[in-house]
């Protein structure tokens, strides 16, 4: 009941603060209306889905898999994917890490194997897509090659040489992200990031204003007044993410995809693993470095995350293409990017495990301090 | 029956003792008196007993319970107002006493009875809907006090409830703090102002360097120095007086300036009255008048400290 009380305190409080206002609304929707609206030309040379090479070897001897392929490669082809055969020799593995081609694709006996560049993610979903439909219907006519050749055929008959496969899975020309689309997310994910900083007044505002003496004397355990607080502040933040999110939907048309239950998932983990990260930094640093650190670290986070421009991770030197990830942004940005654009749910699983991962470490850290302290 | 029993009480702040093996009574329906001089202690203490501070040596008990291994009830039947403003700017008064009330369980009809009754007591009833951030500095400590009162607390411990505010918000607490008394609180009061401690506690304790260094009511106080005597004395422009010459005459302890009045403090069987005259005189000075006071509280702060209560 108790942290009923302290949380509906914290909610209130926040409401009245123009800074929130200011901070976690009116700050990211005229970011997203500035980078969305100047930078639309810059943009869609850089950010639209590139060209897309799927690499393949033919290791099978069967005649009729091998058409089959022959079909199926020719209607993707026709969608501007561009197929390339590997010479002998080359290893195709070795080529997607070198980042010459966006997927490969190994043909056998057996059935078929499928490698995509994790560098464009976004691209090799979408070929990755296509071929899961595809090579299902290959491994089962490979395996009943081995059984009964006449059901295979069946099988390959039906499969109408995969073009139908291919319209099914093919290029929606309105998922490609424009700049607006863009910084949508990269906006709302920064922000999101940004409540590390009321995360890390939560309970340093309690100092500060002399109102901890009265939460301390008060038969409120810590325990109520930390799981009040934090849950208070989430709410609050995350409350401020919707609204970016629904503004920038109904407002800019910015795309959110289909799966908005998965979207706000990723960003309620990220707005629960800022504050966490705040408030641990609040309990770990002293006096007002914690501040000094967050906002730090909130800038280059934003800055190597691509929160004002995308980071092309492609080639460079290995700093940029390490950097991107020790910042949030870029899982939490990734993970949005392939559930929107290629409907790619699993996606978002790595994230929010890291994040409630991370979250659980700070929160335990700063209970862990604030139990030994005196006050809190 | 003790409200409060303080038993062997030490504080260190690393190697610093600031409250130093005190033992303290204080019983049902006193109004307590905690004098002392900046950083005697007076702060740390009362921080030890509302739990704000961990105990380093001795206990406290409150209605004969442990605060410690019975802090739940030792909470519910203490009232702070701390010597820092403790409330929260961007709630309305009425916010605030019902936030704090409500840490204490107190809920529904129960919390909005009890919430506007506090801001009724204090005065600020108009003003429920106010901002503190729009509030006098007397309106401040008047809320201040306000949210430690609504859970009708048995003891309420006010730490210079009175500090920086006009004269008429004073009266107000001075006031509330007897009828809060009269109610049956039981009150510990500390205040730069002897005046009112004076005026106000039944009984008092004078602490310096983190020690009780006398106890009881005011006139117990009076008796320790019945060696001692205040001369008053008036004059035109007392500031531009020198003291010195007065501070050699025999017997003479201490002499202070207090706007028109010169203040001695004398040893009381030295016949000194005289030379004292005689000096202002040839210094020049207006006399307008001259009193001999009995020994007051301020006198005895001073000669038990050797300090002035305000700096
Ligand atoms: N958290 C702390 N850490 C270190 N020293 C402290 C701390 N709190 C108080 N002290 C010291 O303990 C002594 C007593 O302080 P306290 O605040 O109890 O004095 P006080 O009697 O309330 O004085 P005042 O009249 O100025 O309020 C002071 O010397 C102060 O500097
Ligand atoms: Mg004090």
């Amino acid at each position: 009941m108790n942290v009923w009380n302290i949380m509906i305190k914290e909610i209130k409080s926040s409401l009245r603060s123009t800074q929130t206002f200011i901070f976690m609304l009116a700050f990211p929707i005229l970011l997203m209306l500035i980078l969305g609206t100047a930078l639309t030309n810059a943009f869609s040379s850089t950010a639209q889905i590139g060209d897309m090479q799927l690499l393949y070897s033919n290791k099978a001897s069967n005649p009729q898999l091998i058409q089959h392929w022959q079909g199926f490669s020719q209607a993707i082809e026709h969608e501007g994917i561009q197929i390339v055969p590997a010479a002998d020799g080359t290893n195709g593995q070795e080529e997607i890490r070198e980042d010459r081609y966006t997927a490969y694709v190994e043909l056998g006996d057996d059935g078929i194997q499928v490698y995509g560049s994790s560098k464009h993610a976004i691209e090799s979903n979408i070929i990755q897509g296509m071929l899961t439909a595809f090579a299902n219907q290959y491994n089962l006519a490979a395996a009943a090659f081995k059984q009964d050749p006449s059901k295979a055929e069946a099988i390959l008959a039906n499969a109408n040489g995969g073009s139908h496969i291919v319209r099914e899975t093919s290029l929606d020309p309105n998922k490609q992200a424009g700049s607006m689309d863009y910084y949508a997310i990269s906006m709302t994910t920064m922000i999101a990031l940004y409540s590390a900083l009321p995360g890390s007044f939560l309970f340093r505002s309690e100092r500060t204003r002399k109102t901890a003496i009265r939460l301390m004397a008060s038969p409120v355990s810590k325990g109520s007044l930390f799981a009040g607080k934090v849950l208070g502040s989430t709410i609050i933040n995350f409350l401020c993410i919707i609204a970016v999110v629904l503004f920038s939907l109904f407002v800019y048309g910015a795309n959110w995809g289909d799966h908005y239950g998965m979207v706000f998932l990723v960003l309620a983990t990220q707005v629960i693993f800022s504050i966490s990260l705040g408030l641990g930094l609040s309990y770990l640093l002293k006096g007002d470095s914690a501040r000094s650190f967050i906002m730090i670290f909130t800038q280059i986070a934003s800055f190597v995350g691509g929160a004002y421009f995308p980071v092309d991770q492609r080639g460079g030197a290995w700093i940029t293409q390490i950097l991107p990830y020790i910042s949030p942004l870029h899982w939490a940005n990734t993970a949005l990017t392939k559930i929107i654009y290629a409907d790619d749910l699993m996606a978002a699983w790595p994230t929010i495990g890291v994040n409630l991962g991370i979250a659980a470490a700070f929160l335990i850290t700063a209970a862990l301090i604030m139990r030994k302290r005196e006050a809190l | 029956m003790n409200v409060l029993e303080i038993r062997n009480l030490t504080k260190k702040f690393g190697d610093f003792v600031a409250v130093d093996n005190m033992s303290l009574n204080v019983r049902e329906g006193e109004i307590f008196g905690f004098l002392g001089a900046n950083g005697a202690g007076k702060s740390t203490t009362i921080n030890m007993i509302s739990s704000l501070l961990r105990v380093s040596k001795g206990e406290i008990l409150i209605l004969g319970r442990n605060i410690v291994s019975d802090s739940h009830f030792a909470k519910m039947n203490i009232g702070i107002v701390p010597q820092d403003l403790s409330i929260y700017e961007n709630m309305t008064a009425y916010e605030n006493v019902s936030f704090f009330a409500g840490l204490y369980g107190i809920r529904g009809a129960l919390l909005k009875e009890r919430t506007a009754e506090a801001l009724e007591f204090v005065g600020l009833a108009d003003k429920h809907k106010s901002f503190p951030k729009n509030f006098s500095g007397g309106m401040k400590r008047r809320l201040n006090i306000a949210c430690a009162i609504a859970h009708r607390p048995k003891l309420i411990i006010m730490d210079e409830p009175t500090v920086g505010i006009d004269p008429q918000s004073r009266n107000y607490i001075l006031n509330s703090v007897r009828k809060l008394n009269e109610m049956g609180c039981t009150i510990i009061y500390t205040s730069h102002y002897m005046e009112e401690v004076e005026e106000l506690c039944t009984r008092i304790a004078i602490v310096d360097h983190g020690k009780i260094i006398a106890e009881g009511t005011k006139e117990q106080l009076k008796a320790i120095i019945t060696d001692t005597k205040d001369i008053w004395i008036g004059i035109k422009s007392a500031g531009s007086q020198d003291i010195e010459p007065l501070k050699q005459i025999q017997g003479v302890t201490s002499v202070r300036l207090d706007e028109n009045t010169i203040k001695i403090t004398s040893k009381g069987e030295v016949n000194n009255l005289n030379r004292i005259i005689q000096q202002l005189i040839k210094d020049q000075a207006e006399i307008r008048s001259v009193e001999e006071q009995a020994p007051n509280l301020e006198t005895v702060f001073l000669t038990l400290t050797g300090r002035n209560l305000r700096d």
